[in-house]
């Protein structure tokens, strides 16, 4: 078995930076900027697109400049760990110097998957905070994980990723159960949509016909998915809290758009829906169009990647999601 | 019936932003095709206005609702840097773009345009709430006010608010008389002074980096700074607006507003919170804390300039008095370099030099903040005193903060080397960061006027530029006194010189 040691990786960060620094001759280059605000841990399979998770991670380090150990699991077999170290760079439009983020590549047999943690740990930058993106559905079953995911200030899950949504709200339920700060990408893909959604009611004269009962379908394609759960908890959660009386549907009809919500109060209706890369708010037949792009790793990520703390409004709604799964199971 | 939004998500989503009619006064005018429409857009590209958004621009210029959308369409397309032209998103904004034809001077035109507001508040439930942009000639602002206060537009069953783009008057008792007619339709907190230097993402990063981190704040005082520099410089000539400067000049044009207000926000005291009432006291106390100069210390603590003809790159460039429209024998200052003191206990006794003109070798605005040296120069070569620690606020174009402090050049010697830490605002945060105008438009909607400049501000401003006019005004100058595509007069140099400073070439 090859021996990763974080001493070593260390060392071979501080050289990266050196010879980054002198690439382009001393007289000509500006040098590289370094720029760290936190660890970025993406633990994924293998098998997965490497390239399209480089590019991911590639695309966030702008924003969100990171040191990225990237785990790859190799899956069984005999222990073994490996590493290879280099430096993600980019060079701002119109300038001379470049900005670089470290990158550490670790793969991993799940026979070593009890000495992660001890690898990862050394490697994490001094007072910055570590998020954890595990990507990969079986790693959550593990024994390790929970060891694993105690390294992270934050741990980024996707519940979508799971087969049973029901169990996948479950799982994600105990990880904030826990103690752990958790983002889940499904309901990240959810804050543009829930955003148009509190527009709308920013106008007083909406807000008014929140009475009486409130009828509120979300549908994502016929399916019962984590997704639709948590939008149809916010919503019940959000308008319970005033006292309105709220009948909460998920549709199962699959001809229907993708995803859409429609709501209605008396006469007064709205129904956001995407067009492509645009959503569509339609309130009481006026409507308006603007840009969505569609949901990718990326800009979950970019989202998730700026909350450091708590976040409660998503906490609410997965408590409610979980109850509301069973209700529908039922 | 709720009387609270109960969907709203602070920690995920933008701030809220009501609806309203935004009436746009001078709507065929350069500003409204260049940056407002294209603001508004990209406002909406990026699902910051409200369903019901609606505009009503007007001028004299006879044009109907779907004339005026194409000339809005192609003015968002051609002035729209880095937004994306979406038909559908501009379909369903500019179904929300309506036009009133008719002359500022025709009381009719406000009754056609309060009908209008009348008819929209109606139609796109913008709940009463109107946002009147001022985007005419300054003579007319009070004008304009008036107008909308007869046709009893001042108030309605939401909330009014006036934007006006500077100058805020000419002097200080044009500005206090400007302010008193604006006063007799709308309250002074719903008057808008818009100074877009104050939108910029940098002047604002201004107030997080000095109040949201703790280490800078002690040194910021009299006892380590030993002195403060803010250059806007511009590289080009006055570009066909020869005529309005002639009337304006540097001083008036760019040090009585914009870079007054840079100096306000790199010097003021931390406001109790970050509300728009604390935060425009402090920038006000600071302003009435600059020492207003008596006609013999303007003398020694200002400089007026004026560029001539040069040769720059190959090419010819006029002086300003070639400028088409600008008088051969004119006295206008295209430069002006002020020394200023600030009488309080954190700065008295430190020199902030302000300086800003056309045609100089480059376009740039920065602060710079030189720090007094080490007190005790231990190392061969007294490198502190050649390179002494700065911190560089960049506000354009790469915004961005540097500190220059000295480090060991590596080998045996201890030989010091001035080096460079530099947080680069673009290349750090990926994001786009929004335009002035849209950072500010928002702000009027929503009801924040902590980026806008209050009356008080615009007089004590006034009040410590005027007496440099009135001396300038009295002064037959020997003019041209710079080449076009240099750093200003040699006058300005040794103003600095007296205290034994430099001009920094950024």
């Amino acid at each position: 078995m090859s021996i990763v040691a974080p001493e070593k990786i260390l060392k071979e960060l501080a050289d990266l930076w050196v010879s980054t620094g002198k690439e382009g001759g001393e007289a000509e280059s500006q040098g590289v900027l370094r720029a760290c605000s936190m660890t970025l841990v993406v633990i994924g399979e293998a098998a997965e697109d490497a390239a399209a998770l480089g590019e991911t991670i590639a695309a966030l380090m702008p924003e969100h400049p990171a040191r990225a150990i990237v785990i790859r699991l190799t899956g069984p077999g005999e222990r073994a760990l490996e590493q290879r170290v280099y430096a993600q760079c980019w060079m701002p439009f119109g300038q001379r110097r470049q900005i670089c983020c470290e990158q550490v590549e670790i793969s991993c047999s799940d026979a070593a998957l009890a000495d992660l943690p001890s690898v990862v740990l050394p490697l994490a930058v001094p007072d910055l905070p570590l998020f954890l993106w595990c990507r990969s559905p079986r790693l959550l079953d593990r024994p390790e994980f929970r060891e694993i995911a105690d390294m992270a200030d934050r741990l980024v899950l996707d519940s979508a990723r799971l087969a049973d949504p029901k169990a996948a709200l479950e799982r994600v339920a105990a990880e904030v159960q826990a103690g752990r700060l958790v983002a889940d990408l499904a309901w990240t893909q959810l804050t543009r949509w829930r955003e148009m959604l509190a527009e709308v009611f920013e106008n007083r004269q909406n807000l008014a016909h929140l009475a009486g009962t409130v009828n509120f379908t979300v549908g994502d394609g016929g399916a019962v998915t984590t997704r639709a759960l948590y939008m149809a908890a916010w919503v019940k959660d959000a308008l319970e809290s005033l006292h309105v009386a709220i009948q909460v549907t998920i549709s199962a009809n699959p001809n229907q758009q993708p995803f859409f919500l429609d709501l209605a109060s008396g006469g007064f209706t709205v129904r956001l829906e995407r067009r492509q890369e645009r959503m569509l708010t339609t309130v009481n037949g006026l409507c308006q169009s603007t840009h969505l792009p569609l949901p990718n790793d990326y800009l979950l990520m970019r989202e998730e990647l700026g909350i450091v703390r708590r976040d409660p409004v998503f906490e609410k709604a997965l408590a409610l999601a979980a109850r509301l799964a069973y209700a529908t199971d039922k | 019936m709720p009387t609270e939004n109960p969907f709203q998500d602070a920690l995920r989503f933008e701030r809220r932003v009501p609806e309203c009619v935004v009436v746009i006064f001078g709507a065929n005018g350069d500003l409204t095709k260049r940056k407002l429409l294209p603001a508004l857009y990209r406002l909406a590209y990026d699902r910051r206005l409200a369903a019901g958004f609606a505009v009503i621009g007007t001028s004299r210029t006879a044009l109907s609702d779907d004339q005026f959308r194409e000339k809005m369409q192609d003015a968002v397309k051609e002035f729209s840097e880095d937004t994306k032209f979406d038909e559908e998103v501009w379909r369903a904004f500019s179904e929300g773009l309506f036009y009133v034809a008719g002359d500022i001077g025709d009381a009719g035109l406000y009754q056609r345009l309060a009908q209008k507001l009348s008819e929209i508040e109606q139609s796109r439930q913008t709940g009463g709430n109107a946002l009147f942009y001022l985007s005419t000639q300054p003579s007319q602002y009070a004008r304009v006010a008036e107008g909308i206060g007869a046709a009893g537009m001042g108030k309605g069953s939401g909330w009014r608010r006036l934007v006006v783009e500077k100058p805020f008057g000419h002097d200080l008792a044009s500005a206090g008389e400007l302010s008193d007619r604006l006063h007799s339709v709308f309250q002074e907190s719903d008057v808008y002074r818009i100074d877009h230097y104050l939108g910029k993402e940098t002047v604002q990063n201004i107030l997080a980096f000095r109040f949201g981190n703790g280490i800078f704040e002690p040194l910021w005082n009299r006892r380590y700074v030993n002195h403060i520099q803010i250059t806007a410089a511009e590289s080009i000539g006055v570009e066909g607006r020869g005529a309005y400067y002639q009337e304006a000049g540097a001083l008036a044009d760019m040090i009585q507003n914009h870079l007054l207000q840079v100096m306000a926000t790199i010097a003021m005291e931390p406001s109790a919170s970050f509300r728009a009432t604390s935060v425009r006291d402090e920038r006000s106390k600071l302003l009435r804390s600059i020492k207003p100069m008596s006609p013999a210390e303007i003398l020694q603590q200002a400089v007026a300039g004026q560029y001539g003809p040069a040769r720059i790159g190959g090419e010819d460039v006029p002086g300003f008095r070639q400028e088409p429209g600008v008088d051969p024998a004119s006295q206008t200052d295209t430069y002006a370099a002020v020394t200023f003191f600030v009488e309080n206990w954190r700065w008295a006794g430190v020199p902030f030099y302000v300086r800003t003109g056309k045609r100089l070798p480059k376009r740039v605005t920065e602060i710079a903040i030189q720090f007094n040296g080490a007190p005790l120069a231990i190392f061969n070569g007294d490198e502190t005193k050649i390179a002494p620690n700065l911190l560089i606020v960049r506000i354009q174009p790469e915004e961005g903060i540097s500190l220059k402090f000295l480090s060991k050049r590596p080998g045996s010697g201890m030989n010091l080397r001035p080096v460079s830490m530099d947080f680069n605002y673009g290349s750090s945060f990926g994001e786009r960061s929004p335009s002035a105008y849209e950072t500010l438009l928002l702000d009027a909607i929503i009801g924040d006027p902590t980026l806008y400049t209050r009356q008080d501000m615009v007089e004590a401003s006034w009040a410590v530029v005027e007496p440099i006019q009135n001396v300038w005004r009295e002064t037959k100058f020997d003019f041209p006194n710079y080449a076009a595509g240099t750093w200003g007069p040699a006058a300005a140099d040794q103003m600095l010189a007296r205290r034994c400073h430099a001009w920094r070439r950024p």
